[in-house]
């Protein structure tokens, strides 16, 4: 399953807020980017991806990483002042809609339209239709944080409901496809093995197979303690060393019962937040993914 | 070690992803309610983490529901529903029951109050409000998301009075479609009219427009009310009854949003309180400052790592924090707190650090 998790075209990054979400993205984005051209899609306005790779921030452009591997932070609002332009080829018409009340109304105000602009504008990077990106065989969205996670991944379907018609409607009947395809698109959850972020991990779960009608492909288990296994010793380290392990065990322990989906676990990297934990991070998780049985 | 000297009637507890504010919320409610303070702790966290927490179920939702816990103050705990508020919101100021259903019924209404961010946060401040002007409680502690969406959440009240005021209402007074439902000439530009609307129509179908005008137009007599409600419930955050409480993880990395959210803060005029800095690993005196580069199969070492960590990052803080302010650290605990017995115990060290 991981295997095949290399060869979708979207991968969705959710989880709970700090446990290394963006992190985890930009490490399989790296893992992925030494076979095929990937792009990483940040949709948080304060930028924090690109300090992960050491480049200058995004300001919404394409930003080179390394060989087949770019960055954007993405304005939601591009996406759509960009669709109203190529449907009105004459600009000084594209303007009058642009800057018309009725239509800002409309773009703000639709329930569901900025999320359901991020996928698309994923899809049309897919497809080469996006102006100035880069070619991509792969986008991996570092998405928000799990309830608005699954809000963005549900959002084609609810946009469906009211837009029917016109670039939008099919622009949204193409994402919610995408999105709804496990052959296309692939979600991936990251947790702490903690209580807290394992419940709420649990539960995205059960949202993703209520709203979404489908499974996540992949659990990321993220900054595990090491064993503890034949150290001995005393003193306040130990004994949180010993505890901290006891509870990673302890919500491990859980997730062999109600997590039947391939699951990752990496370790706990003595790295500051850069470049090198990104490296780190593709290293242990590039065994998960390459190496067959997670 | 009252929370009384350090807190106020209202407690807003924010702060970024995964640091714990839910935790300390329900531990510093629960020290209140212990110190004989009538207290409510609220949460609007969609993943219902409170509930883990205090013991308390879906009943909540919505709802005060009493915590088992026995205290000479009385402990309350409700998780916010946006759309449930919002409903009770448009049955208060509805004028009459067929007003009320047209816009209970409107298909746009019905997309909006489930899905739109901005009135999620907007209906945590309503209802803080609604709870705050009842009297029941002595303290109420609120709980928000995460740092950025509590931005939306503090500019709710301004950002919902301009999305009424502006061109919403326009539509509300059908500027733009006449009885037939068609676009009135005004609202077709001029020579591009025909154009214009054939455009709207293929690029998003006039029928949602229309459904939005509806909406809005059912809508505008709740406007006045919905208004003033906003006003106050701006003036209630920036009054001496409300206390920003921010909470941090402990890594650099976590500075330069804490600070810019102070600043925000400031600037509304907001009362900011301590500042909790939480999950602090601990240090331990001789255990290695950062010579050799730490030992990841050994917990100890990594420990002593992140302890030398976090220590950096608290000194980085102290020294860019106004004088006026109270940095906390909180040690990071072996086990969350999961059950009253540990949230007592945390209020407990909460408490006497904030006294």
């Amino acid at each position: 399953m991981s295997r095949s998790l290399l060869d979708r075209q979207l991968i969705v990054v959710t989880g709970k807020g700090g446990v290394g979400k963006s992190a985890i993205a930009a490490a399989i984005g790296s893992v992925i980017a030494s076979r095929r051209r990937v792009l990483v899609l940040e949709v948080d306005p304060r930028e924090n991806v690109h300090q992960l790779f050491g480049a200058p921030p995004s300001g919404g452009e394409f930003v080179e990483l390394a060989p087949r591997l770019h960055l954007q932070n993405l304005r939601p609002g591009q996406v759509l002042d960009q669709l109203v332009r190529e449907k009105l080829k004459l600009e000084r018409l594209a303007r009058r809609v642009l800057e018309s009340p009725i239509y800002r109304h409309f773009a703000a105000g639709a329930p569901g339209l900025e999320e359901m602009a991020v996928l698309g504008h994923a899809l049309r990077v897919l497809r080469g239709e996006a102006p100035k990106a880069p070619g991509a065989d792969v986008v991996v969205l570092d998405a928000p944080a799990t309830g608005h996670g699954v809000s963005m991944l549900a959002a084609p379907t609810l946009v469906s409901e009211v837009i029917e018609k016109g670039p939008i409607g099919s622009m949204t009947r193409e994402v919610a496809d995408l999105v709804g395809d496990p052959a296309r698109t692939g979600i991936v959850v990251v947790t702490l093995a903690e209580e807290m972020p394992v419940t709420e991990a649990l539960e995205l779960r059960e949202t993703l197979s209520e709203r979404l009608k489908r499974e996540p492909d992949l659990l990321v288990v993220n900054g595990l303690y090491p064993p503890v296994a034949r150290a001995t010793g005393r003193g306040e380290l130990f004994e949180l060393w010993k505890r901290r392990r006891a509870v990673n065990e302890r919500e491990l322990g859980r997730l062999d019962r109600e997590w039947p989906e391939a699951r990752a676990e990496l370790p706990l990297l003595p790295l500051g937040r850069g470049v090198e934990l990104v490296a780190g991070l593709s290293d242990a998780l590039r065994q998960s993914l390459e190496g067959g049985a997670p | 070690m009252s929370l009384d000297r350090a807190l106020a009637p209202l407690v807003i507890v924010v702060g970024g992803g995964g640091v714990g504010k839910t935790t300390l919320a329900a531990a510093l409610g629960l020290r209140s309610a212990e110190e004989g303070a009538d207290t409510l702790v609220m949460t609007f966290d969609p993943s219902l983490r409170l509930k883990d927490a205090l013991g308390v179920g879906a009943e909540a939702r919505d709802n005060e529901v009493r915590v088992a816990a026995d205290t000479p103050g009385r402990l309350d705990a409700s998780l916010l529903d946006a759309g449930a508020t919002f409903d009770r919101l448009i049955e208060r100021y509805s004028k009459d029951r067929a007003a009320r259903e047209r816009i209970l019924g409107n298909r746009y209404y019905r997309h909006l109050s489930g899905g739109l961010s901005g009135i999620l946060e907007y209906m945590a401040v309503e209802r803080l409000f609604e709870v705050a002007s009842g009297e029941r409680y002595e303290r109420i502690f609120l709980d928000t998301p995460p740092t950025h969406q509590a931005l939306d959440f503090l500019e709710a009240p301004d950002r919902i009075v301009d999305f009424l005021d502006s061109g919403a209402l326009k539509l509300a007074l059908k500027e733009w479609f006449d009885d037939s439902g068609r676009l009135k000439p005004a609202a077709r530009f001029g020579r591009l009219g025909r154009r214009f609307e054939a455009y709207l129509d293929d690029f998003v179908g006039l029928e949602l427009l229309r459904d939005m005008a509806d909406f809005f137009q059912a809508f505008a007599p709740l406007f006045e009310g919905f208004r003033a409600r906003a006003h106050q419930v701006g003036e209630l955050l920036a009054s001496r009854e409300t206390l920003f409480v921010m909470v941090a993880g402990p890594g650099e990395e976590e500075i330069p949003d804490l600070l810019f959210f102070a600043r925000k803060l400031a600037e509304r005029g907001y009362r900011i309180g301590p500042i909790l800095v939480n999950r602090v690993h601990p240090r331990v005196a001789g255990s290695g400052s950062g010579s050799s580069a730490p030992d990841p199969e050994d917990g100890r070492s990594l420990l002593a790592w992140l302890g030398e960590r976090d220590h950096a990052g608290l000194q980085a803080l102290e020294g860019l924090l106004e004088p006026d302010q109270t940095l906390i650290g909180l040690p990071l605990l072996a086990d969350a707190p999961t059950d009253l017995a540990s949230l007592s115990e945390l209020g407990r060290v909460l408490g006497a650090r904030l006294g």
